[in-house]
């Protein structure tokens, strides 16, 4: 039987095409900030790649494993206050220290939540992610000693980005920041990717299409449940790490259920299960809000306008109207 | 209890029904044995307790000696208990192919693996292909599993639950909404497996049943009415008057 047929997947891998296109769109987005000085444009375009790499992580849960969290700020949150406080009062200039010790402590929050949580599924999983994400903002508001509370954490030092011993820019600097985050977003969508495309993406994905019937060829649905869980949030606490450093600030707004509500419209905005369709749909939401928030202050109500637009008549998002193109180019 | 499996006094109730009552029922560890009885008899609910889907309120569940009274369903697959469903449960947006195989690969380990290709599994591949090629589904391999026919979905079922290696089978109506030429098939091919494993079979279609059972239990109420070999079966009285009493 070592003759067999290719394997029938619904995932294909990347055509060579496809691969130099994505190697040339890296190469152009890693030479941007030499030939284009504009500072702000260069720090917007860091923070929808950051929020990118948290939109993709909440895929990892919605798109794969079929799991809602509405707050998945919440973790992005965690993730950038540790590294922010352990650059403050324990070393400024710890980097990637400071960026272990929140990715970890971010994960050391979310495997109880996770435990308690992957005992339910649908709703009531959505609903715990809701109730524990507002605890979490809770304690950041009130804990003002620690925290800065309604102030916001402020003064966060910006080390120096070290590789091999040497020092290769500052995290202050926009520039520096901005190739930083695109190195780790680019590493963290191939990890991901990958691991989405192994056998225990599968499992994932058995767990998302019928719960029961993964149980019932074998599957420890809880256990699966918990590590695609414990993927997402380690993830986020990724993003947090960046999120801080590249803004040197962060406040409890950041983990507030209204920002949790806009995370899963990029997803939605995207296209569900695709990894990179979030990331796009970070940029369309970012971009939508930084656009209308020069206009109005009240930019949220237009945001909702076009969101609402956008699933009434893109409801697959925008992967989906690649799709379309696609379709119409076969006809 | 010494038989491959059995339970002892096993019983359920939902609210005032009791749709499992104080069952002991033995299986050996090949042949097939047939469930019958009228709807709402207790055969799915049966086959529920043991397969870990629902609890038991009261009674036991002995497997290989050991008991197994309300384990978690993965771990019994795990033990060789495999089960289809009544009403059909696959995946989906799944391919053919991949509902086969993520069965099979929960079975022979490797989901961990969270770095390596789908492909670097060999074996599981392998395996799925003989699977599919020994149910007539090779050629549909590559559909998603909501655009197959009814019927072939229904194949699919079985194909799912023997990717899981059984060493004991539940199949719950297998053949409902199958085509005669499907039907024959997979009664043939059940046939054939009773001669390895120990099949559990829940069919209301009556020729089948008599053609190929080994041993039929009648269910009615939740209770055993009558035991023994279809011949049997098919003159005993409470047998009758069970189902004829159903249709008056
Ligand atoms: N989840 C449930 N909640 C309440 N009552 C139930 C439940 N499941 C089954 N019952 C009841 O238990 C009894 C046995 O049902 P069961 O589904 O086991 O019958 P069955 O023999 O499989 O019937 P059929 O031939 O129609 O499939 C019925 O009276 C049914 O209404
Ligand atoms: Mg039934």
């Amino acid at each position: 039987m070592s003759g067999s047929p290719s394997m029938p997947d619904s995932h294909t891998s990347l055509s060579p095409l496809k691969l130099i296109g994505l190697v040339v769109l890296f190469i152009a987005l890693a030479l941007l900030p030499f030939v284009w000085g504009n500072r702000f444009y260069i720090s917007l375009i860091t923070e929808i790649m950051i929020y990118g790499l948290l939109a993709m992580s909440l895929d990892v849960l919605l798109g794969y494993t079929g799991l809602l969290s509405f707050m998945h700020n919440a973790y992005l949150g965690i993730g950038a206050y540790v590294v922010g406080l352990f650059l403050i009062h324990v070393s400024p200039t710890s980097l990637w220290l400071a960026c272990l010790v929140g990715v970890v402590f971010t994960g050391l929050v979310a495997l109880p939540v996770g435990w308690i949580q992957v005992r339910t599924g649908g709703l009531a999983f959505a609903l715990l992610t809701l109730a524990f994400g507002m605890m979490f903002y809770t304690i950041v508001w009130k804990w003002y000693g620690l925290t800065g509370g309604d102030d916001g954490l402020m003064g966060v030092p910006s080390p120096d980005i070290q590789l091999f011993g040497w020092s290769v820019g500052n995290t202050g600097n926009p520039a520096h920041m901005y190739l930083l985050t695109l190195f780790v977003v680019a590493i963290a969508l191939i990890l991901t990717r990958r691991i989405i495309s192994s056998p225990f993406g599968a499992v994932l994905e058995a767990i998302r299409e019928n719960e029961e019937r993964a149980a019932f060829v074998g599957i420890n649905v809880r256990r699966y449940k918990l590590f695609g869980w414990m993927l997402a949030c380690v993830l986020a606490g990724t993003a947090g790490a960046l999120y801080i450093l590249c803004k040197g600030y962060i406040g409890p707004v950041t983990m507030s259920a209204f920002a949790g509500a806009g995370v899963l419209m990029m997803v939605l905005l995207g296209g569900l299960g695709t990894l990179w369709g979030p990331i796009v749909g970070a940029g369309i939401f970012i971009y939508i809000q930084d656009y209308i928030s020069t206009m109005t202050e009240h930019w949220e109500i237009f945001l909702g306008i076009v969101v609402i637009f956008l699933v009434l008549f893109m409801p697959t998002g925008f992967v989906g109207l690649g799709n379309f193109f696609k379709r119409l180019r076969k006809d | 209890m010494n038989a491959f499996l059995c339970t002892d006094n096993l019983c359920r109730h939902f609210g005032g029904v009791m749709a499992t009552n104080r069952l002991c029922i033995e299986f050996e560890k090949t042949g097939l044995r047939s469930i019958i009885g009228p709807n709402g008899a207790g055969k799915t609910t049966f086959i529920n307790i043991i397969t870990g889907r629902i609890p038991a309120s009261s009674g036991k569940v002995h497997f290989q000696g050991a008991e197994i009274t309300n384990k978690p369903t993965h771990e019994l697959v795990k033990l060789g208990i495999c089960r289809t469903f009544q009403i059909t449960s696959i995946f989906n947006n799944l391919t053919v192919f991949e509902n086969v195989r993520i069965a099979k690969q929960a079975n022979s380990g490797g989901s961990l693996r969270i770095f390596s290709t789908k492909k670097s599994l060999k074996k599981v591949a392998c395996d799925t292909w003989v699977i599919l090629e020994r149910l007539g589904l090779k050629d549909l391999a590559g559909l998603p599993a909501k655009n197959m026919s009814y019927g072939d979905q229904r194949i699919l079922e079985v194909a799912i639950a023997l990717a899981g290696d059984p060493e004991i089978l539940f199949l719950d109506e297998p053949t409902a909404g199958m085509s005669p030429a499907e039907t024959k098939h997979i009664s043939d091919l059940i046939k054939g497996l009773s001669k390895e494993i120990s099949i559990v079979l829940v069919e209301h279609d009556m020729d089948m049943v008599m053609r190929i059972s080994d041993k039929i239990t009648v269910l009615h109420y939740g209770s055993i009415i009558a035991e023994g070999a279809p011949e049997e079966i098919r003159t005993n009285q409470l047998v009758r008057e069970a189902y004829l009493g159903k249709d008056t």
